[in-house]
């Protein structure tokens, strides 16, 4: 049996009196890639933001159920919200590098978790470890003094990719990672998602079914803030056991 | 009367271009006028040398200094309290009434009359706190008074800062403080400084306030302590103009010109900040 990452259990989550997600109960295997599909305003990104607590920034949400990760319920009273945070990373859906050099980007997070040494030799060794773990060091060697909001939006992506695997997460939250990009970029994270993929548990959620379809090993299908279906791309996609998830994927909906 | 559309076009366009220039005339005129009668005055010496036979012949050095210090003291006071301020208001508090009514004192301060800041600061620093006329006191009521310019500046400069900044910032799992001070704070610093250099023309040129709390008549030395009086610029100039006969014109008018200039200098620095980091800036 596979080990989980992360495992939902009746979760439900309200905006005030709207209830963005209705006892939604799954779980995501280790090391593997789950990707989340549904028409817009599904609460998939809902969902995914309960995984890194950042739905605590919204005013008036409050969360019923469990969330367990590393077999403890994150919403427990007593949860070190910083380490959360630091071992369930996230990238978001527009490219967003500070505005500032490519290297202080990436050693933004080494800074904030008081890992940053003077070293130039240590400094410049990490940007290139976390550069070719992101396949950007060959284009980006020589410019790391360059500023980063002046790269392609797909290096901009991908460096964004690279400033969170510094703080070393274990499970990465993609939120779209690709709906700012043209399909050839969209190929390239996708590739880089298939080698992150061996160290990193990664949740996806996205609007794009090919994109599910190509990454994924497990989906779910979210309308309405239920999880109508959840299970192995392959069957998900080829024989959907819910009507609703048919009609989503032939394209009758949405 | 209707006018056929292309004319009223014209009309209008007329019309406004002529208010425009109404708004621009006067100041142009002022510094014209400024100039041409003050830069003769301008030497060495006027700039370097005390003031002397009653101010109506030498330099003006002491009033220099001493405005130079009274900004100084200014801005070392009002900045670390207004941007601690304006962190707190942007990036802390919640709406309650308590916060309202300090948004609203902040607005309130920044239409307050400058001589009323002047008899606050006789009131408080000068009688109650017994510093004296001093630059001590001089230097808090400016800050004072420039208070509201930095906090509004500098709270328009971390509104800018996209939200995107904070989300990534926490998402990393940084705490709020470190998110506020290494994700925020640099991208504001351009307008908070502009903001500051905007409070330190403004304190440069004022008057009223240091009135009564800390500008000396005639005072041919430089201060030697922050709890000495000191001449100041806009004093200087008040005091050659109504207070004292038988000036040379070329004295009022250099005093006058190096008091713009310094304010024009700063207001220039202030723009030139601003423009270099808003081409940097993408977002």
């Amino acid at each position: 049996m596979a080990e989980f990452a992360l495992t939902t259990k009746n979760l439900n989550l309200y905006y005030g009196r709207f209830q963005a997600l209705k006892d939604v109960q799954f779980s995501v295997a280790e090391k593997k890639i789950t990707s989340i599909i549904g028409p817009s305003g599904c609460g998939k990104s809902t969902l995914l933001r309960v995984f890194n607590r950042m739905n605590d920034l919204v005013e008036g949400v409050k969360i019923t159920g469990e969330v367990n990760f590393e077999n403890r319920n994150i919403y427990a009273p007593d949860t070190d919200l910083l380490k959360l945070r630091k071992k369930i990373g996230m990238v978001f859906q527009r490219p967003n590098p500070f505005p500032i050099s490519i290297f202080e980007n990436i050693v933004f997070g080494l800074k904030i978790h008081h890992l940053y040494r003077e070293s130039k030799e240590f400094l410049y060794k990490f940007a290139e470890e976390s550069l070719k773990s992101v396949l950007l060091w060959e284009d980006l060697k020589d410019k790391l003094n360059h500023l980063a909001t002046n790269l392609s939006l797909e290096q901009q992506q991908k460096l964004c990719i690279a400033r969170l695997l510094v703080v070393k997460p274990e499970v990465l939250l993609m939120d779209e990672p690709c709906s700012a990009l043209d399909p050839i970029s969209t190929a390239k994270i996708e590739e880089l998602m298939q080698e992150l993929k061996k160290n990193y548990t990664i949740v996806i959620v996205t609007h794009n079914m090919q994109q599910a379809g190509r990454v994924s090993d497990e989906t779910g299908y979210m309308l309405l803030g239920e999880l109508i279906e959840f299970g192995a791309t392959q069957t998900l996609f080829t024989a959907p056991r819910d009507k609703r998830t048919e009609d989503y994927i032939t394209g009758r909906l949405g | 009367m209707k006018f056929p559309p292309p004319l009223a076009q014209k009309i209008a366009f007329f019309v406004l271009f002529v208010m425009t220039l109404f708004v621009v005339l006067p100041v142009l005129f002022v510094m014209f006028l400024i100039v041409k009668n003050g830069i003769g005055a301008i030497s060495w010496e006027f700039l370097t040398a005390m003031p002397k036979q009653g101010m109506r012949a030498g330099g003006i050095l002491p009033a220099i200094v001493g405005t130079f210090y009274l900004v100084a003291g200014a801005i070392l006071f009002a900045l670390p309290l207004g941007l601690f301020a304006a962190i707190y208001l942007s990036e802390y508090s919640q709406d309650t009434w308590l916060n309202r009514a300090i948004r609203l004192a902040i607005i309130n301060i920044a239409g307050v009359p400058s001589v009323v800041f002047g008899l606050f600061g006789f009131a408080l620093f000068v009688s109650f706190f017994k510093f004296g006329a001093s630059i001590l006191s001089g230097s808090l009521t400016l800050g004072i008074m420039i208070l509201p310019v930095i906090i509004t500046s500098s709270r328009e400069a971390i509104d800018a800062v996209p939200g995107a900044f904070r989300e990534v910032s926490l998402s990393l799992g940084a705490t709020k403080l470190q998110t506020i001070r290494h994700a925020v704070l640099p991208h504001a610093l351009p307008g908070i400084l502009t903001g500051t250099i905007l409070g330190i023309g403004r304190a440069a040129g004022e008057t009223a306030p240091i009135l009564f709390t800390v500008a000396a008549f005639y005072l041919p030395r430089l201060p030697q302590s922050i709890f000495d009086q000191a001449m100041a610029l806009p004093y200087h100039l008040y005091v050659l103009s109504t207070q004292v006969p038988n000036v040379d014109v070329k004295i009022r008018y250099g005093t006058a010109f190096v008091l713009l200039v310094i304010v024009l200098l700063m207001n220039l620095i202030a723009i030139t900040i601003r423009s270099h980091f808003r081409s940097k800036k993408k977002w």
